[in-house]
């Protein structure tokens, strides 16, 4: 593939023809890539994981092949000169790199110690490097915490200050491996406002490798697709979306806003919208508005005969609850991580719990198997107390899947990470799965004897999965199950969790941060801010109220955004998928809206299939 | 009946056991592995001893270890008061306080508890406590209160010398105590290796907790039994040390991980690129500094000078 380039911009980095292959691996995990990179550009890679994006990074910043072993063809320049023979130290001056996980990369103990760092360690002159660590910790916006320790900062602070540390190196391109896989939607704006004024207002030329395209699009310059180890695609934003069939066919996600353009081409005739604000003022002069007034009103209509819809479930539910919260707080020294939060949920319920960094969801959930104590109040599970402590007696009623998968794998087989439970406690009478069911539902036929860690991450995911309900738990806890994930891998999850729900019935709380995918998807939503709960509801009443839901550091999905946009603040219920709003296109249009909802298809007359 | 063989016996084995088994107790109670993240973790205040010099930081504990080595026990008292009026000077927050006490603390004890056991002095014996043959045969024939003393003696030196560094550790960032090696004419390395060491090992720990959450979530028992079942103490133990083996991998393989991202980084930074390095802090020397040097230089000579007269000499 050619190499493309901004015509009014003059690139400085350039990666010609490259191909790079790890040492000992039998295929490549670059082939023939090419890429140029101006100043004040902004670049998004995208692709699915695997597909080289993370190998590109390293190769633009020099560190392939210094300190990364294989083999390496093409070459890596910057300003003509090559970048790939420069000592690390010289082309970080060039090129700088962030790493994926800022913890790896926070050395020192202070936030001025990290940022100093580099320039230290290149011996310059007291003065240089001090207005070296004033400029970045500004242009981040750290300055305020500038004696702050590392190991407290939230996770947009930390990623916030591993920016500052490469930029006092004065690169003059800065390449992120995917800056806001961990980071919730504040945090990612944090991240992302830092980056947009680096390259506005400082030139520095920016080169994101990122999965969540919606929250990058609408400020980047150009778009790269990446697939096994190729640019299938470098453009600028609405050229690389126009025709949405091959990301589609490779299964990369795609901005929402995008996908509602291509799926109502008659409310979207300008060009394609890369935010909520432009898809806003694209229709709202269109048949759109009357359209979703009329399926809100519908809706509306639908339910309000019913005393029970559209409460609070916590008032609603009937079912006695398998799990719930009697007026818990949990304090960690001064601060108050949970705050007096009564809640229950019923058997068969998906919840999903949503908040910032810090809201205490992951707390809060820890509870129900006895993780953290409770300085007031009492978890319940079936109406018996839970006892601070006693995990491995609470983990046979609920099982909980960390974010951090891998550190559930303890055995050297797959078979035998099945049946590790066993070995410690009696089989249960009625298992969620045996382990002969668990190996055909989760697909390990043939790979019983396999290492954990010959799997893929998705793999040892569904492995630590498959593990826990080779018992019998009667909730299934899923602690940020997508994060850092691509579109591809966050569909089969989504679908396995929807198989595993229609074998097992089980009771599934999610905590994410994940609002477009698994909370959307989630029957019942709880948004915790500073340690209460600030809303409960249905999903599509939750995300109606997105000014609350931004008070408290989450973005309602694009949809929801779009909707309340148009119909304005008396909008209480949303639709929560560009499918359902494309099937209330077709309704509108006198079509049966049911082929739109259940296939994702486009109404008559869109300009190509969705993804 | 106190005098009974029996009773003799039970108070026997209370003191030889009661301390080792008091001690792992309180440090599950009051520190756990979470808490030992305290005890490395710099705390970043702005007091005066945050403002020290660094090089005088780090000298003041190799200052102190001298003193305690060479001073005898009724000096040593002195030497002890005065490495713990800093503490109050730092003014450190309450769980750092805790978890200080403890293992600081506990090792003491343990030491001025098995010397009273095990140290003893030239016949004629006097025992605080003289324990029966039903004991005897472990190797102490009683306790007394000359070991206990000699015992105390020795845990003030330890003491000593781990208070003054751990309040060090806990006043000084590590870039600068880089900055001190460094003028110290120490190879850079050793500042780094100690900035990863102090900065990852909280890190580290963290882990750990994490796995071992883990594994009781895949249902592994490492449920702890109350104090007094004492017949549920071995199988604990057996448990836990079978877990360690468990989480070896999955905290190996985390680690690697890590390592090599760790190494890019600091590559990249420009890390050796040079011999000197430069540096953000300008420690001009203030008055304390210069006072601070003066305290540290005349204590340690008047000590060798005392010495060299056998005064407040160790007797050996």
């Amino acid at each position: 593939m050619a190499i493309s380039t901004n015509p009014d911009r003059n690139p400085e980095l350039v990666a010609e023809d490259i191909s790079f292959a790890y040492l000992g691996a039998s295929t490549a995990a670059l082939r023939h890539a090419s890429i140029a990179v101006s100043a004040g550009e902004v670049v998004l890679v995208t692709g699915l994981s695997g597909c080289g994006k993370s190998t590109l990074a390293l190769a633009l910043c020099g560190l392939i092949p210094s300190r990364v072993q294989g083999e390496l063809r093409g070459q890596v320049t910057f300003g003509g000169r090559p970048l790939s023979g420069l000592p690390p130290h010289e082309a970080s001056q060039l090129v700088g790199m962030v790493f994926q996980n800022p913890n790896l990369q926070l050395i020192n103990q202070t936030v001025q110690s990290e940022v100093a760092f580099g320039p230290e360690n290149l011996a310059l002159p007291q003065p240089e490097i001090a207005a070296r660590v004033d400029w970045c910790l500004d242009v981040t916006g750290m300055a305020a915490m500038r004696m702050a320790s590392t190991i407290t900062l939230s996770g947009g602070q930390k990623q916030r200050t591993a920016i500052a540390a490469t930029l006092a190196m004065k690169p003059r391109i800065l390449v992120l491996d995917e800056p806001l896989s961990d980071l919730d939607p504040v945090g990612a704006q944090e991240v992302l406002g830092t980056l947009r004024r680096l390259a506005g207002d400082e030139g520095t030329g920016v080169v994101i490798i990122e999965h969540r395209v919606d929250e990058v699009a609408p400020w980047a310059d150009r778009v790269v697709l990446m697939d096994s180890g190729r640019m299938l695609l470098d453009c600028p934003p609405r050229e690389a979306w126009a025709d949405p069939v091959l990301w589609g066919r490779i299964g990369v996600g795609i901005p929402d806003m995008v996908r509602l353009a291509h799926a109502l081409p008659d409310a979207f005739p300008g060009r394609l919208p890369l935010s909520v604000p432009e898809a806003a003022s694209q229709v709202e002069e269109t048949w759109l508005v009357p359209a979703l007034a009329q399926a809100a009103a519908a809706r509306v209509r639908a339910t309000a005969p019913h005393p029970g819809n559209g409460v609070s479930p916590r008032e609603s539910a009937h079912s006695p609850p398998v799990l719930s919260w009697q007026g818990v707080s949990v304090e960690f020294g001064a601060n108050r991580a949970i705050d007096d939060v009564t809640l229950s949920i019923a058997d068969g319920d998906w919840v999903a719990m949503i908040g910032a960094n810090g809201s205490g969801k992951s707390t809060l959930t820890g509870l129900t198997v006895g993780l953290g104590t409770p300085s007031a109040g009492q978890v319940f599970f079936r109406g018996k107390p839970i006892r601070p402590g006693r995990v491995f007696e609470h983990a046979a009623q609920v099982a909980l899947l960390l974010q951090a998968a891998d550190e559930m794998l303890f055995e050297e087989t797959v078979i035998g990470e099945l049946k590790f439970g066993s070995k410690f406690r009696a089989l249960p009478p009625n298992p969620v799965l045996t382990v002969d069911e668990a190996i055909e539902f989760f697909g390990f036929q043939g790979q019983e004897q396999m290492s954990p860690w010959e799997l893929s991450q998705g793999g040892r995911q569904r492995l630590a999965l498959g593990a826990l309900l080779v018992g019998a738990p009667g909730v299934l806890v899923l602690d940020e199950p997508t994060t850092g994930q691509d579109a591809q891998r966050m569909r089969e999850f989504l679908r396995l969790l929807e198989a595993v729900r229609e074998r097992t019935g089980l009771t599934v709380v999610t905590v994410t941060h994940d609002i477009r995918g698994l909370a959307s998807r989630a029957a019942r939503v709880v948004l915790l801010g500073a340690g209460r709960v600030q809303l409960d509801g249905p999903a599509s009443e939750v995300f109606a109220q997105t000014e609350e839901l931004e008070r408290w550091g989450v973005l309602a999905p694009p949809v929801a955004r779009l909707q309340r946009e148009l119909l304005g603040p008396s909008l209480t219920d949303v639709l929560l998928s560009v499918e359902s709003l494309a099937a209330v296109a077709r309704s509108y249009h006198g079509l049966p809206a049911t082929q739109a909802a259940s296939a994702g298809e486009s109404v008559p007359g869109s300009r190509v299939g969705t993804p | 009946m106190m005098s009974s063989l029996f009773a003799r016996t039970v108070i026997s084995y209370l003191i030889v056991f009661a301390v080792p088994m008091m001690l792992p107790v309180a440090f599950f109670k009051l520190v756990g592995l979470g808490g030992l993240r305290e005890l490395v973790t710099y705390e970043a205040r702005d007091t005066p001893l945050h403002r020290l010099d660094p090089r005088l930081k780090v000298l003041y504990p190799i200052a102190m270890g001298i003193l305690s080595i060479i001073l005898n026990w009724d000096y040593m008292l002195i030497v002890f008061g005065l490495s713990v009026i800093p503490w109050f000077w730092l003014r450190p927050s309450r769980a750092k306080v805790r978890v200080l006490m403890v293992m600081v603390i506990g090792p003491a004890l343990t030491g001025f508890w098995s010397q009273g056991l095990y140290y003893l002095p030239p016949p004629p014996i006097h025992f605080i406590y003289q324990f029966p043959w039903t004991i005897s045969w472990l190797g102490s024939p009683g306790i007394t209160a000359y070991g206990m003393v000699f015992g105390l003696q020795q845990s003030a030196r330890v003491l000593v010398t781990v208070s003054t560094s751990m309040l060090v550790l806990v006043s000084t960032d590590v870039g600068d105590f880089t900055w001190a090696f460094e003028r110290f004419r120490m190879p850079p390395q050793v500042g780094f290796a100690m900035t990863a060491a102090l900065r990852f090992l909280p890190d580290m720990i963290s882990r750990t907790m994490l796995v071992f959450r883990a594994v009781e979530l895949r249902g592994y028992d490492l449920s702890r039994p109350r104090w007094f079942q004492v017949n549920k103490w071995p199988d604990y133990i057996r448990r836990v040390a079978r877990c360690v083996v468990l989480i070896t991998v999955p905290l190996l393989i985390g680690s690697l991980r890590g390592t090599s991202t760790m190494a890019m980084v600091a590559d990249a930074r420009g890390f050796g690129a040079n011999k000197r390095r430069g540096s953000l802090r300008v420690h001009r020397t203030t008055a304390v500094d210069i006072a601070g040097y003066v305290v540290l230089v005349v204590l340690v000579v008047t000590a060798i000078i005392l010495n060299h007269f056998r005064i407040g000499a160790r007797p050996y």
